[in-house]
C-alpha cells in the first residue's frame, strides 16, 4: 500500500513540476538557450498568487491567470533589459545572464516580503481516504488545473497561427525567417509563454508547500532535470520527464532521507546525458 | 531580377562573391553552373536576403531591394528553396504548407488545395510529419512551400542534391512544369548538364564572378564548358 501511496504522490508532484518544465523547454526550443531565470519567475508567480489570494481575496483559480500575466510580462521585460543583449554572444553568456537575473528577482522578493514562509489562505480540508490511501483534495485540484493548462497549451501550439509560428521557429529558425515569420515577435511570445507557465507553476507548487523567495530555486533542479530527461525543447518530453522526476523523488524516500530527494534530479541528468544525451523524446542532438 | 556586381561573403573579411552578375527576365529559367566554391549558392542567398551585400545592387522589378529583409523580399514575390534544412521536420506536411504561405494567410486554404491537386503525394501524406518523407518527397514539399506564396521568382539551390536519378528526373519534370506556368526560376544545380537542358539560359560562375552567359543549350554543347564543369 505504501508503494501505491508513493506512486500517487509522485504522479501529483510530476503534474505540478510539468508546468514550469514546459515553460523552460518552450523557451529552450525557440531561443536555444537554457533560461535559468525560470526559478526566479516561479517565485514571482507564487508571490503574485499569494498577494492576489491573501490581500486581494481572490479565489485560487482566479490567481492563476494573474500569476501567468505578471510572470510573463516581467519575464519578457527583464529579458529585453538584461538577456537579449547577451544572446548574440552565444547561449552560454545568455544562460549565465539568466542565473544572475534569477538571483536579482529572488532578492527583490526578499527585499519586499522578507524571508519568512507564507501560505495561501485556503481552508483546511480532510484528506480523501481510500482504504489506507490518503489523497489531499487540494492536490487533486492542483493536478487538475495543471492538466487543463497542458491541454490548453497543446491546443494553442497545434491549432493557432501563433502556436504554429513558435513551432516553426523551434524546428528551423532560418527557414522560418525566409517564410516571413518575425523572429523577435516569436521569441518574445515564447518567453512570455514560458515565464507565464513558470509563474503558474510557482502558484501550484506554492499551494503544495509554503512560499518563500527560494521556492523557485529549490525546484529549479527538478525542473531542469525534467526538461533534460524528456529532451530539451520537447514539450511532451518535459511532461514525461516531470512525471519521471516526480515519481523518482517520491520513490527515493523508500531508500534515503527526504533531504536527499533532490539528488534524484542530479542522478537523472547524469544518467540521461551518459546514455541518451538528446533525452527521451528529444529531436535534436546537442 | 538583376544582380549587379554583387560582393558578399559570410564573414567580415570573407568575400565569396567578387562582383557577380545575374539577370533573370520575367518567365525565364536560368541555370547557374560553375565549380565547387564558385559562390553559386551564396549568390542565391544574397538575392533571397540571407546575406548582406558589401557592395553591388539587386534589382527586382526595377526597384533596389538589397536593403530589404527576407520577409519583405518574400512579400514582393521572391521565394528561396535552400538546399538543406528546407522543411519544418516535426510539423505535418499540411502545416509545412501553411508556414510556406505564412505571409498570405487568407489564401492558405485555397492554395493548399491547389498544391494537393498538383502534387498528389503531398495530399496523401498531408497528416504525416515532414521528417518521415523520402528525400525526393521532401524536395517536392520544399518547392511546394515556396509555391504557396505564388512567387514571381523562384530561387532553387541544388534541388536534386542527394536524390536518386529517378527522383531527380521526377523533380526536374516538376521544375519544368512550374516554369511552364510562368514562374521565373534561377537554379543552382550540381547536375549541371540536366539543369542546362531544361533552362532557357545558363550563367557560368567562377571564383565569385560571372564569366559567361548564353543560351543554356549552347553552353551545354560548348566544348570548354563541358570540359570544365560538365565532366565531359
Amino acid at each position: 500500500m505504501e508503494l501505491v501511496q508513493i506512486l500517487v504522490n509522485g504522479l501529483m508532484a510530476g503534474t505540478l513540476l510539468a508546468i514550469p518544465a514546459i515553460g523552460f523547454t518552450t523557451i529552450f526550443a525557440v531561443l536555444r538557450f537554457p533560461n535559468f531565470a525560470v526559478g526566479g519567475l516561479m517565485a514571482i508567480g507564487a508571490y503574485t498568487g499569494l498577494v492576489a489570494n491573501t490581500m486581494g481575496g481572490l479565489p485560487l483559480l482566479a490567481t492563476l491567470p494573474i500569476a501567468f500575466m505578471v510572470a510573463g510580462l516581467i519575464g519578457v521585460g527583464s529579458d529585453k533589459l538584461m538577456i537579449s543583449g547577451l544572446r548574440p554572444s552565444g547561449p552560454l553568456a545568455a544562460a549565465i545572464g539568466t542565473i544572475a537575473l534569477g538571483l536579482l528577482l529572488e532578492n527583490a522578493l526578499r527585499f519586499v516580503f522578507g524571508n519568512e514562509f507564507r501560505t495561501f489562505n485556503i481552508p483546511p480540508v480532510r484528506d480523501w481516504r481510500f482504504g489506507d490511501l490518503r489523497v489531499p483534495p487540494h492536490q487533486v485540484e492542483n493536478a487538475t488545473y495543471a492538466l487543463v493548462i497542458m491541454a490548453v497549451l497543446f491546443c494553442f501550439l497545434m491549432f493557432t497561427r501563433s502556436g504554429k509560428m513558435m513551432r516553426a521557429v523551434a524546428d528551423n529558425p532560418a527557414l522560418a525567417g525566409l517564410k516571413g515569420i518575425n523572429a523577435v515577435r516569436t521569441t518574445d511570445m515564447a518567453t512570455f509563454l514560458g515565464m507565464g507557465l513558470a509563474g503558474i507553476g510557482g502558484v501550484l507548487i506554492g499551494l503544495d508547500v509554503a512560499i518563500d523567495p527560494l521556492i523557485g530555486t529549490r525546484t529549479m533542479l527538478a525542473v531542469f532535470a525534467a526538461a533534460v530527461v524528456g529532451g530539451l525543447g520537447s514539450i511532451p518530453g518535459a511532461v514525461l520527464g516531470a512525471f519521471i522526476i516526480g515519481l523518482g523523488e517520491e520513490l527515493a524516500l523508500l531508500a534515503v532521507a527526504p533531504t536527499y530527494r533532490t539528488a534524484v534530479g542530479f542522478l537523472a541528468i547524469l544518467l540521461i546525458l551518459s546514455f541518451r544525451p538528446r533525452g527521451l523524446l528529444g529531436e535534436r542532438r546537442y | 531580377m538583376e544582380a549587379r556586381a554583387v560582393v558578399c561573403g559570410y564573414g567580415a573579411a570573407d568575400e565569396i562573391l567578387k562582383g557577380a552578375d545575374l539577370a533573370v527576365a520575367k518567365g525565364e529559367m536560368v541555370a547557374i553552373v560553375g565549380p565547387n566554391g564558385a559562390g553559386k549558392s551564396t549568390l542565391l542567398k544574397s538575392i533571397a536576403g540571407m546575406l548582406r551585400l558589401k557592395s553591388g545592387a539587386i534589382l527586382f522589378k526595377d526597384r533596389e531591394i538589397q536593403d530589404c529583409s527576407t520577409r519583405e523580399r518574400a512579400q514582393i514575390g521572391i521565394a528561396f528553396v535552400p538546399q538543406e534544412a528546407n522543411i519544418f521536420p516535426t510539423m505535418t506536411v499540411r502545416e509545412n504548407l501553411e508556414m510556406g504561405g505564412f505571409i498570405a494567410p487568407g489564401l492558405v486554404v485555397e492554395r493548399t488545395q491547389s498544391i494537393f491537386a498538383r502534387f498528389p503525394i503531398l495530399a496523401e501524406k498531408s497528416k504525416q510529419q515532414a521528417r518521415t518523407l523520402s528525400g525526393g518527397q521532401r524536395q517536392i514539399l520544399a518547392m511546394a512551400m515556396a509555391l504557396m506564396v505564388d512567387p514571381e521568382l523562384l530561387l532553387l539551390d541544388e534541388p536534386s542534391a542527394g536524390l536518386s536519378p529517378k527522383a531527380a528526373d521526377a523533380l526536374f519534370d516538376e521544375i519544368v512544369a512550374i516554369h511552364a506556368s510562368g514562374t521565373s526560376i534561377a537554379m543552382v544545380e550540381q547536375n549541371a548538364y540536366e539543369a542546362l537542358m531544361i533552362a532557357d539560359r545558363g550563367v557560368v560562375l567562377v571564383d565569385g564572378r560571372s564569366v559567361r552567359t548564353g543560351p543554356a543549350r549552347e553552353l551545354a554543347a560548348d566544348r570548354e564548358v563541358r570540359r570544365l564543369f560538365l565532366g565531359a
